[in-house]
């Protein structure tokens, strides 16, 4: 089955429609759901191997040395949902906490339509359907951005910011500096391109 | 938010027509009442007003009719919109931009714990959340509450609490500010910051106080080596200098003293006990206003205008000001400004102990340096209904709880005109689409070489739509960029089920666009380049101008631009984005809509089986990219 996959091209198709460039850097693959129709482009990394061990470790230095000591138990990590796209480059990297002394992960959950821009770092807890996150921008650790929120560009949303929908967010530190229109996220419109990306992605 | 090429943009036609102003209606019906002597100039205002602006309007229109739509001048600025950012009211059967609506407040909450302020409540927290929402003083990312003791650790027992910033890891430690609870710390911090909560106006001074030190006016003066050591000193000190018997008050408590201090001043010294100031409305209502105006003018002229009586007023009483601290007065300290410039100088405050302007801005006005800075409660924000501003038919309502994306009502132009969508075609048709490649073509078009841009229009409607579009053949401003519109006239088929088209035969799925694309060659003209359920793309033929100035000038034959470089230069530097290769269009649509509940429908022809026609035109604005300054 891989060999003439690999003679089509860039993309591996799955049997749910995923477009995973095979250039991309996925780690921890049991530890990942996609939803179906997700794009991953080339050079995107994505963090699977960072999941909540259920026995807790002892020192906080889960990050440097992630391990699954019990994979009996799946434990998921990043949920991406329908149509999102995760462009070049980008990190998504579950959330993490200091709670009690303990250096824990969160799982990263990510909507349906969901853009990633190129560069960006999602380090969130949540981010809702329709969400924009621009190029270069920072979603920090544990940061939760509702639906159809739209991060600018180069934006560094600090960690545990909550963005509420509708709003656009952008600067450093990000603040709400705006609201999108109404109409954002209405099919074919800005906001509502995600089927027109994903179909687009492998084409000759 | 500047989009990146192709965008499209729409103009809303209220550019044109001067939209009707309620405060001038407002003011002509208003004004009669108030101030009968006036009538006559009033009355005759409005007259001319209108015949002003009819004769404006009849300008408009005549103009309207010769002139193509440029979107450079600065006036369009005003009028396009991206299309999702606009409405359309089903009354007035037009486009509805955001400066053609008025907006109510459905809703307020707090976008850091979504959590509905009832609008009882909004006022008297200030506009701000009442929980445990703060945004760090400093850099305004938001705060997290942590506690100190964890931190070290172990043990079950939770320690003190701060208030931390993941951005700037600013903490409240750094104004030495701990709390006991992790829970309501909008009032603790209040506590510690005022002497009285400001939400109890009238309560004694005598809650607890046990930080009220920190925030003393003068510990802002004092050298910053004797802050860190002893705070508590500080208070003692400061003491003596100003008032021995009442202590300091923060800024809101002494608002709220003087504000009462006020209200009974004005009680006492009103003369007529039928005012209608005194106890029944506030300080700040208009009767009070009313009545502070026929106070300080003797003119019987103002007194008339503002209180409507005419009885000459006898000597008025006098109000005094403040005098004790607890009437809410605040001496200057002694040595403020030295002692202030003493500790700028000194080496341990330096730049980044001072506050910046922004910092200060939102901060009491006291605050000079970063340790004075208080963490701020979350700004609320509002969730709104939108009317139309003619007709007051309302256009959108979104649900009132804050976590909802949901819409009771929305009527966004989206559904109602159709969307346009701007795509270069590829010359070679190997390289078509992945939009990365074709955005950074667009930044650098070629000037003189001709380009096919491809315009998709979905229609959105239930009725098939026919449309006409037209463009300038030139684009207006300096930069001639010649336009073409190979089909002009085609139609839209209705957005119909999908099950429709896909019962109907599959035979043209709308997915093979961009393969039967590149089978399909040369683009002619009066052909539809492709169409679909419930869209159709056309071609443009744009032939890209030469910039004033540039190298490739010679060829074009511009020769009135032959001008010497410093002007070149100078006119360059006024005309920003020049390059910018936009292009307007006309776009006028036009369908058979169902004649339902609109019978003075807008004057078209009715047809047999209860439709109307019914046309909408408007401008839009494609962006196609950037004009490269030379071959």
């Amino acid at each position: 089955m891989p060999p003439p996959k690999a003679a089509k091209g860039e993309y591996i198709e799955t049997d749910t429609g995923n477009k995973i460039s095979r250039r991309s850097q996925i780690h921890g693959t049991q530890h990942i759901i996609l939803g179906g129709k997700t794009v991953i482009q080339a050079e995107a990394v994505i963090r699977g191997d960072l999941f909540r061990t259920t026995t807790l470790p002892t020192d906080a230095n889960t990050a440097s040395a992630p391990a699954a000591p019990n994979p009996s138990t799946p434990s998921v990590a990043i949920t991406v949902g329908r149509y999102s796209y995760i462009s070049k480059s980008a990190i998504l990297r579950p959330p993490s906490r200091l709670h009690r002394g303990i250096h824990s992960f969160y799982p990263l959950k990510i909507g349906d339509h969901v853009f990633v821009g190129e560069g960006a770092v999602v380090e969130a807890a949540s981010l809702g359907n329709h969400v924009h996150v621009g190029k270069g921008a920072a979603v920090g650790s544990m940061a939760i951005i509702k639906d159809y929120a739209y991060v600018l560009d180069g934006a560094v949303v600090p960690p545990g910011m909550v963005v509420p929908s509708w709003c656009i967010v952008g600067g450093r530190p990000a603040r709400i500096v705006g609201e999108v229109g109404e109409g954002y996220g209405v099919e074919g419109a800005e906001g509502g391109m995600a089927r027109e990306r994903y179909r687009v992605v492998g084409r000759p | 938010m500047s989009r990146p090429f192709p965008y499209t943009y729409i103009s809303c036609p209220c550019a044109d027509t001067p939209v009707p102003d309620p405060a001038k209606k407002r003011r002509s019906r208003e004004s009669p009442q108030k101030s009968p002597q006036k009538q006559p100039p009033e009355r005759a205002n409005p007259d001319q007003d209108k015949k002003l602006s009819t004769k404006e309007e009849q300008q408009g229109e005549d103009e309207d009719e010769e002139q193509t739509f440029d979107p450079r001048s600065p006036r369009s600025n005003f009028s396009l919109y991206p299309p999702e950012q606009l409405l359309y009211c089903e009354e007035c059967h037009q486009i509805k931009c955001p400066r053609c609506i008025t907006e109510e407040i459905v809703s307020w909450y707090c976008p850091s714990c979504l959590f509905e302020t009832p609008s009882s409540m909004v006022r008297s927290d200030g506009n701000r959340c009442g929980r445990n929402c703060f945004n760090c003083p400093v850099c305004t990312a938001p705060l997290a509450v942590s506690t100190i003791e964890n931190a070290a650790g172990n043990g079950p027992q939770q320690g003190p609490w701060v208030l931390s910033c993941g951005y700037c890891l600013w903490t409240t430690l750094d104004i030495g500010i701990k709390f006991d609870k992790p829970t309501n710390i909008r009032s603790q911090l209040q506590k510690m910051t005022d002497s009285t909560p400001p939400a109890a106006l009238n309560r004694s001074r005598q809650a607890s106080r046990t930080f009220g030190d920190l925030k003393h006016p003068l510990s802002s003066y004092a050298s910053i080596d004797e802050q860190s050591n002893a705070r508590e000193r500080d208070g003692e000190q400061a003491a003596p200098k100003e008032d021995l018997a009442a202590p300091p008050m923060g800024t809101d408590a002494r608002f709220a003293a003087l504000k009462a201090f006020y209200r009974t001043q004005i009680a006492e010294t009103s003369n007529s006990p039928n005012d209608h100031l005194s106890s029944e409305f506030g300080f700040s209502s208009p009767g009070a206003l009313n009545r502070l105006m026929s106070l300080y003018t003797s003119s019987s002229r103002l007194s008339g205008l503002y209180g409507g009586s005419k009885k000459p007023k006898s000597k008025p009483p006098v109000m005094r000001e403040a005098l004790t601290a607890s009437e809410g007065l605040k001496i200057a300290p002694e040595n403020n400004e030295t002692d202030m410039i003493a500790r700028l100088q000194s080496p341990e405050c330096g730049w980044d102990g001072m506050a910046s302007i922004d910092q200060r801005g939102t901060q009491s006005p006291d605050a000079r340096f970063v340790d004075d800075l208080l963490p701020l409660p979350v700004l609320l924000r509002t969730k709104r209904a939108k009317r139309c501003k003619s007709c007051k038919h309302i256009l959108v309502k979104p649900e009132s709880k804050p976590q909802s994306t949901r819409f009771r009502i929305r009527l966004i132009a989206l559904s109602y005109i159709p969307l346009p969508t701007l795509r270069p075609l590829a010359p070679s048709p190997s390289s078509t689409l992945p939009a990365m490649a074709a955005t950074s073509d667009l930044n650098s078009l070629p000037p003189l070489r001709p380009i096919h841009v491809l315009l998709t229009l979905r229609n959105h409607m239930f009725d098939p739509v026919r449309i006409t579009l037209a463009t300038p053949p030139v684009t207006p401003g300096r930069v001639a960029t010649k336009v073409t519109v190979l089909s002009p006239q085609f139609e839209i088929g209705a957005n119909s089920d999908v099950w429709d088209e896909a019962l109907q035969g599959a035979s043209a799925p709308v997915t093979s666009d961009s393969r039967s694309a590149a089978l399909r060659g040369v683009p002619e003209a009066g052909k539809v380049w492709d169409k679909g359920r419930n869209w159709t793309t056309v071609v443009l033929e744009v032939v890209p101008g030469t910039l004033p100035g540039s190298s490739a000038e010679g060829g074009d034959g511009n020769p009135n631009t032959e001008i010497n470089d410093e002007d070149v230069l100078a006119v360059a530097a006024s005309r920003q984005d020049e390059d910018v290769l936009e292009i307007p269009v006309f776009v006028h649509m036009d369908w058979d809509a169902d004649a339902q509940l609109d019978q003075q429908n807008v004057g078209k022809g009715s047809k047999p089986d209860d439709k109307v026609t019914r046309e909408l035109a408007y401008w839009m604005v494609l962006g196609v990219g950037r004009i490269q300054p030379s071959l």
